[in-house]
This record gives C-alpha cells, sequence and structure tokens, in this order.
C-alpha cells in the first residue's frame, strides 16, 4: 500500500482509505454517467441522491443504520419512478419532480419531528470521504466490479436503446428489464457516491465527467474512457487539493470535474470555429 | 450477399389495436406479398406507424399476424428490418455510424473497440448504400438524407425478410429522396425482399409500390398500385375527396400533402 501510493499526504490511514474510495467509486460513477447522460437522465439520479436524505432520516427514526435505509430507499424511489414513467403520459421530468418533491417533503417533515437529527445529516449532506470506513470501501469495491459486469452485458443495448426504443426493440433489445436494471444501478451507484462528494452534489460525479468527455470525443469509446480518466484525476487532484487547502473533499473534487467540462467546451467551440 | 428470392408472405387477419379506449386500428385484413413493394397510405391518425408497430411486435393487438415461409427457406422467426420515421436521440451523442453498427451487431461492450467482423459489416454495407463516406462521421451530425441512408443500410445489412420503412423520405429534401429511392429500388431488385413502406408522397408511392393498401383505423381498399390509387378511393380515405381535388388544383397544393398527387393514371407522363 505505501508503495503503491508513496505520497507524504496519504500517511494517515483515513488519507489512504479516501483515495482507495476514491479510486473505486470514481470510474464507477463516470462510467454509469455516460449512458446517463445518453438517456437524459441526469435529473432522475438527482432526485435519487435527494431521496437519501429521506432514506437517512428513515434509517434514524427506525433505528436501522441510516446508509442500508439510504440504499434501500434509493432503489424504491429508482424502481417507482421508473414504473410509473412507463405507464403514464406523462413526461418523465413530471414524474420525477413529483417523486423529488414527495421524498424531499417526507425527509424534512420526518427531521423536524426529531430533534437532533440535524448533525447526523451534516456527513451525508457535503459527504465525508475522509470519514469512509474499511467495509465501506470494500462495498464500493464490489460496486466496482458488479457495475463493471453489469456494463459489459448492458452498455451496448443501454447505448441502442438511447438512440430509439422502437428501433432497438426491432432488434430485440428487452427495453422494460433494461429501464428497470439501469435504474438500479444508478441508484446504487448514487447512493455509494453520496459518501464521498454528499447528496448535494453526488450528481455531478455521474454527469460531469461524462459531459466533459462528450466535448472532446469523438466515438462511443473516447467518451467513455475520458469520462473515466476525468473522474480519477478530479477525484485524486481534489483529495490531495482539499488535504492541502483544508476545504471539503467532495467539493473539491467537483470543481476539478468543473474545470475539465469548461476547458473542454472552450476548446470544442475553439475548434469548430477555427 | 446471397441472391436466393425471399419467399415470404405477411398475412394479417382481424386486426384491432386499441389504446385509451379509442379503436386505432379495427378489423384489418392485409396481405404483403413476398418480394414486392406494398405502400401504406391513408390520413395522418390512421394507424400506419401503429401497424408497423403491430408487426413488430411493439404493441399489443387482437387478430392474427401470420409470418408464412416457404417451407425450403427454412424455419425460425423471419428477419424484420425496420427504420423507423425519425430518429428522436440527442445530436451530441458521442457515437460515431461505424459505433451505431456495432452497438447492434457485437455482444462486448463498442468501449473496448468495434470488433473487426462488425466494422468490416458496417463498411461493406454501408459501401452498398453508397455511404462509406459516412463511416467515421458523428451519428448526429448526419443530416435526414444521410440518416435515412445509415439506417437502410444497417436494416439491411441483417438480409430481411420483411423490411418495414415508416416515412422514408420526410425530412429529406428532392434529390435525397431521389437518392434514396433509386438505391431502395437497386436494393431491391438484389435481394428480393418484401418490403412495407408507409408514405405520404402518393407520388413516391405510384413510382415504386406494386400494390397499395389505403388504411383509415380500418381498410379503406387494398390492390394494385394504378387501380388503387383512383380519386373515388382516395376521397373516401381522406375524408372528402372535394378538398383534395379541387382545393389541390386550384391552388396547386393538396389539403393533405405538400405534393398533391397528379391523379393517377396520368403517371409517368
Amino acid at each position: 500500500m505505501d508503495r503503491l501510493l508513496p505520497f507524504a499526504f496519504a500517511e494517515p490511514g483515513f488519507m489512504k482509505r479516501a483515495i482507495l474510495a476514491m479510486l473505486f467509486i470514481a470510474p464507477t460513477a463516470a462510467a454509469v454517467g455516460v449512458p446517463l447522460v445518453h438517456f437524459r437522465m441526469a435529473f432522475f439520479s438527482d432526485a435519487i441522491g435527494h431521496s437519501a436524505f429521506t432514506g437517512v432520516a428513515l434509517g434514524v427514526l427506525l433505528g436501522i443504520h441510516p446508509v442500508v435505509t439510504m440504499v434501500a430507499f434509493g432503489l424504491f424511489v429508482a424502481w417507482a419512478i421508473t414504473l410509473v414513467k412507463g405507464r403514464t403520459d406523462l413526461s418523465a421530468d413530471t414524474v420525477i419532480g413529483v417523486f423529488f418533491s414527495t421524498v424531499i417533503a417526507l425527509g424534512i417533515a420526518v427531521i423536524s419531528a426529531q430533534k437532533g437529527l440535524t448533525r447526523n445529516l451534516q456527513s451525508f449532506l457535503y459527504g465525508d470521504l475522509l470519514a469512509v470506513s474499511e467495509a465501506e470501501v470494500v462495498w464500493l469495491a464490489c460496486l466496482f466490479l458488479g457495475v463493471g459486469v453489469y456494463l459489459y452485458l448492458a452498455f451496448n443495448r443501454l447505448m441502442l436503446l438511447g438512440v430509439h426504443e422502437g428501433f432497438a426493440r426491432s432488434r430485440g433489445v428487452p427495453v422494460r428489464a433494461l429501464e428497470i436494471s439501469f435504474a438500479l444501478v444508478v441508484a446504487l451507484v448514487v447512493t455509494a457516491a453520496i459518501r464521498a462528494v454528499g447528496i448535494l452534489l453526488v450528481t455531478a460525479l455521474l454527469v460531469i465527467p461524462a459531459a466533459a468527455a462528450r466535448n472532446a470525443a469523438r466515438g462511443t469509446a473516447q467518451a467513455f474512457w475520458g469520462a473515466v480518466a476525468v473522474s480519477l484525476v478530479s477525484g485524486l487532484a481534489g483529495i490531495a487539493a482539499s488535504y492541502s487547502l483544508d476545504t471539503a473533499t467532495g467539493a473539491t473534487v467537483v470543481l476539478f470535474a468543473s474545470a475539465f467540462f469548461a476547458a473542454t467546451a472552450v476548446a470544442r467551440r475553439v475548434l469548430r470555429l477555427a | 450477399m446471397t441472391q436466393k428470392p425471399h419467399l415470404h408472405t405477411l398475412e394479417i387477419r382481424n386486426l384491432s389495436v386499441r389504446a385509451g379506449g379509442v379503436d386505432i386500428l379495427a378489423g384489418i385484413d392485409a396481405d404483403i406479398r413476398c418480394g414486392e413493394v406494398t405502400a401504406l397510405v391513408g390520413p395522418n391518425g390512421a394507424g400506419k406507424t401503429t401497424l408497423l408497430l403491430a408487426i413488430l411486435g411493439l404493441v399489443d393487438y387482437t387478430g392474427e399476424i401470420r409470418f408464412c415461409r416457404a417451407e425450403e427457406h427454412g424455419r425460425g422467426a423471419p428477419r424484420i428490418g425496420y427504420v423507423p420515421q425519425h430518429l428522436d436521440f440527442d445530436r451530441n451523442a458521442p457515437m460515431t455510424v461505424v459505433d451505431f453498427f456495432a452497438l447492434s451487431s457485437q455482444r462486448y461492450p463498442v468501449v473496448l473497440g468495434a470488433s473487426r467482423s462488425s466494422r468490416a459489416a458496417a463498411r461493406e454495407s454501408l459501401a452498398r448504400a453508397g455511404a462509406s463516406h459516412l463511416a467515421g462521421r458523428p451519428l448526429g451530425r448526419l443530416s435526414g438524407g444521410e440518416l435515412q441512408r445509415v439506417l437502410l443500410a444497417l436494416a439491411l445489412r441483417d438480409n430481411p425478410d420483411i423490411l418495414l420503412l415508416d416515412e422514408p423520405v420526410s425530412g429529406v429534401d428532392a434529390a435525397g429522396e431521389e437518392l434514396f429511392c433509386d438505391f431502395l429500388d437497386q436494393m431491391h431488385s438484389a435481394s428480393r425482399f418484401s418490403l412495407l413502406l408507409v408514405s405520404h408522397d402518393l407520388s413516391v408511392v405510384s413510382r415504386h409500390a406494386d400494390r397499395v393498401i389505403c388504411l383509415n383505423r380500418r381498410i379503406v381498399c387494398q390492390g394494385a398500385t394504378t387501380e388503387t390509387l383512383t380519386p373515388e378511393n382516395l376521397a373516401a380515405m381522406y375524408g372528402s375527396g372535394a378538398h383534395l381535388f379541387s382545393h389541390g388544383h386550384a391552388d396547386g397544393h393538396g389539403h393533405l400533402h405538400d405534393d398533391a398527387p397528379a391523379p393517377p393514371g396520368g403517371k409517368g407522363a
């Protein structure tokens, strides 16, 4: 481990765990972000992120570990949104908006009734990468592998579905199964990423690397690996910078990713004008 | 490329589609003859696209759709090619034409690279469609006509028994339309798939279709093109024939089409 990460700032154990956690969650979030952006589902992942707020509140209320209820509630909301979206004529925005507000209202109601809960929520709102436990690192590693297998099996069909549903179906893509499974995978990744960057910024970890890579990529492979690279570099640079600047880690990571986005967006414009 | 004729027929019997308590299609009986070009015409909301979706198995229906396949040409599900009306996808999607081909032909993710066979197949189909130059272009930057060609090339790659085209020349300029129709004719005479073509453009229909099915939630009429596209039948299909023809002649516009058909029978003049 010391030979793997020979940085002075990585000396304390919590730093090593933080860096390991970032090495697992950043590429996972970015990889899921590529089809997510292709599906225009950024708002969906935001809704799942905010449902975590309620999940945590419910966990404290019920005396269950808040991380467990957060993940379970996130999965439930993802499933419910996907189900309702498929059965109404309402636009996806509207369905997500209704769920989003309802879930947040429920969370606030629970929290306001339970004094002393607010302090517990802080680390979820802003993320607390430096406090991840070894068990959490193991969970992130499992998620990294699981999502890798999922994308290996489903990536092509997800991208095809994003182009045209009827066309994808005519080529044998199982649309409903794919939509539900992807929503659940997004929910798992979002709730895991909350530990790193917090509820308020979790969507950024999925969306910004993918968006930055799209600015520069010509094909799907470049977009995918570009997103993974942007997220890894931002993640590690963010940890290092937040250590020396004493800023919140999650926010610093997201700012690095945003800088990549700005740079690629400008470069794209300049190159197109040239 | 195999030159064997596809001896398929599609038989549709008493097909109905209901959605939200409304009959979108009712009691449809129709045949698609093998190797022929059948055009599906009708006003907006006539259920043309719905009929295609039913054939593809993408909407629930009652009744029967039978795919008949001559014994000597093997068993199993017939291959159906489909070119949708328009693709409402993200125009900035990081996806080249070759990526798009690879997405539907290889199992492992395209991010690990397009396989040699899927790239070769893509190049061959694009070359046949006269679209080799589009291979490396982003899918979202193609013009309407180019996109149609790519979709058609992809549909034809798998040697379909039946090809369903939904408004293939909408959003394509006149030159593009001409090119597309020529290519389609060429491909069709080479591999003789059955073609079911939805079109608003009666000039395209009368030039290319062997048979016509006129649809307005039910079958208005069907038969050989020249016998079917009569003023009486068009009037029955589009509601008021007076509108279509008298206005069409008076101001040079049909009410239903930008380019109103010359009265059928006068074609080829």
